[in-house]
C-alpha cells in the first residue's frame, strides 16, 4: 500500500511520451523474439526520419528547435509507423512515411497540439494507399518450418533489396492473419477452416497474436500508472468484442470471433498507444467513450466489409475527424446555465 | 473595349479572382482530372472553349431575357454548348474524350461557368464577355496545369504522358521522363493528392501575395479574399 | 390578372424560343458528327482487337460478323454478350469474345479475348476492372505486360492444371502481394476456354445480319 503525501514532479509532456515508450517495450522484444531483428532497423529509420523532419520542420517554422526535440512526441510517431508496417520493407517506406506524418499531419496544421489527426496513423494510410504492395511483405513468424533469413540477410534485404541465392520473397513473407481471413473467406472458406492454416496460432496469428499481448501488457501498465484515460481502450475494445462476438454468434462460419480481432492488426496498439494520444482524442470522459465506440464500430466494419484489411488506422482518422464536434457536444453543462444556452 | 478594361480582365481571371485558387469555383473537374498534364489542360481548355461560347452568346441576348427566366436560359444555353463539345470531342478526339469521360459532359454543372455568365456577360456587351470567358478559363487551365504537373512529376515521375491520345501514336515519344526508374508515389495520382497539391498551390499563392504586399508596405494590401466559396 | 397572365406567357415564348434555338444547334451537331462518332468509336474497337488478333490473319468485316451469346456461368456474364467472328476465305479463323471474372479483390474483372479456332488464345485484354492501384491493377496492360502471358496458350497444349497461379502450382505468374486478382483472371479465361471447346461450332455461326440502322 502506498500513502500520501507524496511530493512528485509534475507530468510533463516528455515524461508521459517517455513512459509511453516504455510500455512499448514488452510489445517490440516479443516482436523480436518472433519475426528477428529486422524490426528494429525499421524503428531506428523512422526515429531517425521524424527528429530529423521534425528539426527541419520547426527551423522552417521559426521556432526553438530544441525544447520541441526533446518531447519525445516526434519519436513515438516514428516508432508507431515503424510498428505499423512491414519490417522487411525497403529503407525508404518508413522514411518516407514518416516524413510525410510529421511534416504535413503535424506541421503544416501547427505542430504538437494543433494537429486534428494522428500523424503516425496518417502516415501509415498514405504509405497504404501509395504503396500497397511494399506494405504486404509481412514476415512469418520465425521456426514456422519456413525459410529464415539470418540477422544480416534482413538487414542487407532492406537497404539493396537482394536476397540472399535460391531464396523467394514469397517463402519468406505472407499476408498478414487478418489478410488471409479476409481473402479465404471471400474464396468461400469458413473460418474454422481458415483457422487451421499453419499461420495462425491460438487466438489468432502466430507470432503476433503474442505481439499483441506484449502491447495490450504495456497498455494496462499506462492506465494503472494513470497515464491514459481508461475509458478510450475500454470503449474500443468493448465495442469491437461486443459486435465481433455478436455477428461470429450468429454466423461463426462466416464472421471470426471477437477474441481474434483483439489479437490481430492493431487492435491492441490501437486501443492503448494511437487511439489514446491526448492531442487528437476527446477532452471529456463521455467524449472519450463515444470517440471508442465510433473507432470500434468503424474498426469491425472496415474488417468485415471494407477493402482493407485492417481497420484501425482509418477508424482512428475518421473518428479524428469527430473529435472538436465530440467535444462540443459532450462539455460538462455549467451550473446554472440552461442546456443549449450560450456558451 | 479599352486597354485598361483589358488589362483588369486579364489580371482579375488569371490571378486576382483566379477560379481555381480564389474563387475556388469549379473545384469538383480540377480535383477529378488533373492527376496528369495533358488530362488537366485538356479538361481545361474545353472549359475554356465552353466559357467563351457562353459568354459570348449570352452577353448579346441579356437584354431581352427576362430576369425571372434567365438562370434556365443560361444553363440551357451552356447546356448546348456544352454538348457540342462534347460531341465534337467524341467524333475528334476519342481517346482522350474516354479518358476525360463523365467530366466532359460535367463541365455544365461546373460552377465558374454559370458564375461568369451570371456575373460578368449578363451585364457586359459580347467582346469584354468573350475575352472574360477566355481569361477565367485559362486561369482554371492553369492552375490544372500546375497542379497536374506536380502530380504527375510526384506520382509517376514523368509528363506529358498520355499525350499520344491529343497527337497520335508517334507523340508517345513526347512524355518526358522527368524522373527515370521512379517508382510512383500513388498518393499524389490519387484524389488525395489533389486536395493537397490543391492546398499547397493555394498557400503558394497567398505567400506570393503576402510578400508584394509587405514590399509596398506603405499601402494597406489587397483584399485578396474570396469573393464565393462553392464547388 | 390580365396583365400577370401576359407577361407569363411572354416569358414562357421567350423560354421556349431558346429551347428551339438550343434544339436546333443540337440536333445540328448531332447530325455533323454522328458518322465521324461511329466511324472513330468502330475503331477503337478495331484496335482493341487488333491487340489480340493480327488483322491480316483474317479477311471478313469482323464488326458486322457478330454472333449473340447468352448469358452463361462459364462467361461469368449475367447478360446476353456479342462475340465477333473472325474468317479468312469465309471460314472460320477465331472467335472475340466478352467474359467477365466474377471474384476479383474488389468486384467483377471484365475481360475480351481472342480464341483461334483451335482453342489456342490470341490474346486478352482487361476492360473495366476495380483492383487496387499499384497492388492488383497489374492486370492492366496500361499498366504491366502481365496479360501478355496468355497469349498463344491453349488447353490442349496445357492441361487443367496448370491454368493456376504459380502459388498453386500452375503456370501463370503473379505479384507477391496481390494473388487474388491474377488468381480471378486466370479463372476466368480457363471458364471460358472450356465454354468455347463446348460451343465451338454454334459459336461460328453468325446472327442473321443486323437490320440497317441497328446499333453496332
Amino acid at each position: 500500500m502506498l500513502y500520501s503525501p507524496f511530493i512528485t514532479r509534475p507530468l510533463t509532456v516528455d515524461r508521459i511520451m517517455r513512459r509511453v515508450l516504455y510500455a512499448l517495450l514488452p510489445g517490440i522484444s516479443l516482436y523480436v523474439w518472433y519475426f528477428g531483428p529486422a524490426i528494429l532497423m525499421s524503428i531506428a529509420l523512422a526515429v531517425t526520419a521524424a527528429l530529423a523532419t521534425e528539426a527541419l520542420m520547426l527551423k522552417l517554422r521559426n521556432r526553438p528547435v530544441r525544447p520541441f526535440l526533446a518531447d519525445y512526441s516526434a519519436l513515438l510517431t516514428g516508432v508507431l509507423i515503424a510498428l505499423s508496417i512491414p519490417p522487411l520493407a525497403p529503407w525508404w517506406l518508413p522514411v518516407v512515411g514518416t516524413a510525410f506524418a510529421i511534416a504535413v499531419a503535424k506541421h503544416l496544421y501547427g505542430g504538437l497540439g494543433s494537429n486534428p489527426f494522428n500523424p503516425a496513423m496518417i502516415g501509415y494510410a498514405v504509405l497504404i494507399i501509395s504503396f500497397p504492395q511494399e506494405m504486404t511483405q509481412w514476415l512469418s513468424p520465425q521456426g514456422m518450418g519456413l525459410s529464415v533469413l539470418s540477422y544480416g540477410d534482413q538487414l542487407r534485404y532492406v537497404f539493396s533489396g537482394v536476397l540472399p541465392a535460391g531464396m523467394q520473397l514469397d517463402a519468406l513473407t505472407m499476408s498478414t492473419p487478418l489478410d488471409t481471413m479476409k481473402t479465404q473467406l471471400h474464396l468461400g472458406m469458413t473460418v474454422s477452416d481458415i483457422r487451421d492454416l499453419p499461420i495462425y496460432g491460438r487466438l489468432a496469428g502466430k507470432g503476433s497474436e503474442m505481439v499483441a499481448a506484449g502491447f495490450a501488457l504495456g497498455g494496462l501498465y499506462l492506465l494503472i500508472a494513470r497515464i491514459i484515460p481508461w475509458q478510450l481502450p475500454l470503449a474500443f475494445l468493448g465495442t469491437l468484442f461486443a459486435l465481433s462476438g455478436l455477428f461470429h454468434l450468429v454466423d461463426p462460419a462466416h464472421y471470426a470471433p471477437p477474441l481474434f480481432h483483439w489479437f490481430s492488426g492493431a487492435a491492441m496498439i490501437g486501443a492503448f498507444f494511437i487511439l489514446t494520444d491526448p492531442v487528437t482524442s476527446p477532452t471529456t470522459n463521455k467524449g472519450r467513450i463515444v470517440f471508442g465506440f465510433g473507432a470500434g464500430l468503424l474498426t469491425f466494419l472496415i474488417r468485415a466489409y471494407g477493402g482493407f484489411p485492417d481497420g484501425v488506422a482509418f477508424a482512428t482518422i475518421l473518428m479524428n475527424m469527430c473529435v472538436p464536434l465530440i467535444d462540443a457536444w459532450t462539455q460538462p453543462r455549467i451550473f446554472g446555465k440552461k442546456k443549449g444556452g450560450e456558451r | 473595349m479599352t486597354l485598361t478594361e483589358m488589362k483588369d480582365i486579364a489580371w482579375n481571371g488569371l490571378w486576382k479572382q483566379n477560379p481555381g485558387l480564389v474563387q475556388l469555383l469549379g473545384l469538383c473537374p480540377l480535383l477529378a482530372v488533373s492527376s496528369t498534364v495533358i488530362n488537366a489542360v485538356s479538361l481545361g481548355l474545353a472549359t475554356t472553349l465552353v466559357m467563351i461560347l457562353s459568354n459570348a452568346a449570352i452577353a448579346p441576348v441579356r437584354s431581352y431575357v427576362p430576369n425571372e427566366i434567365r438562370i434556365p436560359v443560361f444553363v440551357l444555353i451552356i447546356a448546348v454548348l456544352v454538348t457540342v463539345v462534347q460531341y465534337l470531342m467524341n467524333a475528334y478526339l476519342y481517346g482522350l474524350y474516354i479518358v476525360l469521360g463523365i467530366f466532359v459532359p460535367l463541365i455544365v454543372t461546373n460552377c465558374i461557368v454559370l458564375a461568369r455568365a451570371e456575373s460578368f456577360a449578363s451585364k457586359n456587351p459580347v467582346l469584354p464577355s468573350a475575352f472574360d470567358g477566355m481569361m477565367m478559363g485559362l486561369g482554371l487551365t492553369a492552375v490544372l496545369a500546375v497542379l497536374g504537373g506536380m502530380r504527375e512529376i510526384v506520382g509517376k515521375g514523368t509528363l506529358l504522358s498520355g499525350i499520344d491520345l491529343l497527337f497520335g501514336e508517334q507523340a508517345k515519344a513526347w512524355v518526358i521522363p522527368v524522373i527515370p526508374d521512379y517508382h510512383g508515389f500513388l498518393l499524389a495520382i490519387l484524389p488525395p493528392g489533389a486536395f493537397i497539391g490543391l492546398g499547397l498551390i493555394i498557400a503558394a499563392k497567398n505567400w506570393l501575395d503576402l510578400r508584394a504586399s509587405k514590399k509596398i508596405s506603405s499601402q494597406p494590401a489587397p483584399e485578396t479574399l474570396p469573393e464565393a466559396v462553392q464547388g | 390578372m390580365k396583365r400577370i397572365a401576359r407577361s407569363s406567357i411572354q416569358t414562357a415564348v421567350n423560354l421556349v424560343f431558346f429551347a428551339i434555338i438550343g434544339t436546333a444547334a443540337l440536333s445540328s451537331t448531332y447530325h455533323l458528327t454522328r458518322d465521324t462518332i461511329a466511324a472513330t468509336v468502330e475503331k477503337a474497337k478495331l484496335k482493341l482487337v487488333s491487340q489480340l488478333l493480327p488483322p491480316s490473319s483474317y479477311d471478313n468485316n469482323i464488326m458486322q460478323d457478330i454472333r449473340t451469346v447468352e448469358a452463361d456461368e462459364m462467361l461469368g456474364t449475367d447478360e446476353a454478350t456479342q462475340a465477333h467472328i473472325a474468317r479468312r476465305d469465309g471460314k472460320p479463323v477465331a472467335v472475340v469474345l466478352e467474359a467477365i471474372a466474377p471474384d476479383g479483390y474488389s468486384g467483377k474483372i471484365s475481360l475480351i479475348m481472342a480464341i483461334h479456332q483451335d482453342g489456342s488464345l490470341g490474346g486478352v485484354r482487361v476492360v473495366k476492372h476495380n483492383e487496387t492501384p499499384g497492388l492488383g491493377d497489374y492486370i492492366d496492360i496500361a499498366k504491366h505486360d502481365w496479360i501478355k502471358t496468355f497469349d498463344g496458350r491453349s488447353r490442349s497444349l496445357f492441361p487443367d492444371g496448370m491454368w493456376k497461379v504459380r502459388k498453386d502450382g500452375g503456370m501463370f505468374d503473379y505479384m507477391a502481394g496481390a494473388t487474388v486478382t491474377p488468381r480471378a483472371v486466370v479463372k476466368a479465361v480457363n471458364r471460358a476456354l472450356q465454354y468455347f471447346e463446348a460451343h465451338r461450332d454454334e459459336l461460328f455461326i453468325a446472327d442473321t445480319p443486323p437490320a440497317k440502322g441497328a446499333r453496332i
